[in-house]
């Protein structure tokens, strides 16, 4: 069984799920998806990781709701400031794989009244970075709250567990 | 003899652009000959001028191609928002650089607009490429 678990945990991360919850205290342990990735599947992550991974962190789908994501990709012509434009069939398969994998979850994703464009506005990373402090980010290594790898040593592989956090000049969380 | 030299000189120019980036750069230069009666080839000296002087772009501030890809283009660079690091720009560094005609032209536009709050065209393209050919 345990076998298994980890077999359908691999596939969620490398669909872009999230194993954010499970800390070592099972503190808020959630559910992830664990069907098993198609071929269609695997080319379109690999494609949302290499188009958006080109230059910031392809930050898991689960992050952001459909909607969220949807005006994302709207906007890439200014993504940001930047121009984040891709081809039609590329925007078009990386708009299908958000669609897809898209946090289902308002609780955590949810923020009223509004369409959240960054992960850091929502619910649940408030909480989470509560006591991380404006130093702390400002630090030249981290340089922003949407720098996930800078202090989350396993953020790209989707996994954010509290002891795999390593703060620059602050060390480990614990 | 003349031809042979020219003919020469200019498969020299680019070495390092694969097949397909190559034919981009012959169907760049027709385009800026249509744009400019004027224009006799692509020059890396004017393809410099671009890649380093500094404009408001995108962002309203002052930036550079070089902001991000830094004056040595043999060197790795950062994304000077995220920070994240930018493989080096220079096919002899990084192999993998000007081989793909999909990757280039999404690049050039993108850059081009992030930079000068425009496109590029034709000329200014094929003279940023020269120049990353050449270095």
């Amino acid at each position: 069984m345990k076998t298994l678990w980890n077999l359908s945990l691999a596939a969620a991360l490398l669909a872009g799920g999230v194993y954010v919850y499970a800390d070592d205290e099972k503190e808020h342990t959630r559910p992830i998806q664990s069907k098993p990735l198609s071929k269609h599947d695997q080319s379109a992550t690999a494609l949302y990781k290499k188009e958006c991974g080109a230059c910031h962190m392809a930050y898991q789908p689960g992050f952001l709701p459909k909607r969220s994501w949807d005006k994302t990709m709207k906007g890439l012509d200014n993504h940001f400031g930047t121009d984040a434009t891709m081809d039609t069939n590329d925007t078009q398969t990386i708009q299908n794989h958000l669609m897809t994998y898209a946090s289902k979850n308002d609780r955590i994703t949810d923020i009223k009244g509004a369409v959240a464009l960054r992960i850091s506005q929502t619910p649940h990373f408030v909480r989470e970075h509560r006591e991380v402090t404006k130093k702390m980010i400002a630090q030249p290594e981290i340089k922003s709250i949407a720098n996930c790898t800078a202090c989350h040593t396993k953020a790209q592989a989707g996994s954010y567990r509290e002891r795999e956090i390593n703060i620059p000049n602050y060390g480990r969380w614990e | 003899m003349k031809t042979l030299i020219i003919a020469s000189m200019f498969s020299l120019s680019l070495m390092g652009a694969s097949t397909e980036v190559v034919q981009y750069m012959k169907e760049l230069s027709s385009a800026a000959k249509t744009e400019n009666k004027s224009f006799t080839g692509f020059d890396a000296a004017r393809g410099k001028e671009i890649f380093t002087s500094t404009h408001t772009g995108k962002q309203g501030k002052p930036t550079s191609c070089t902001a991000c890809h830094t004056t040595n283009l043999s060197h790795s660079g950062k994304n000077a928002l995220t920070g994240k690091v930018i493989e080096p720009l220079s096919p002899k560094a990084n192999p993998q650089r000007l081989t793909s005609a999909k990757e280039v032209k999404k690049w050039l536009k993108r850059n081009f607009v992030d930079v000068y709050t425009r496109e590029g065209t034709a000329q200014e393209k094929g003279d940023v490429l020269t120049y990353i050919l050449k270095n």
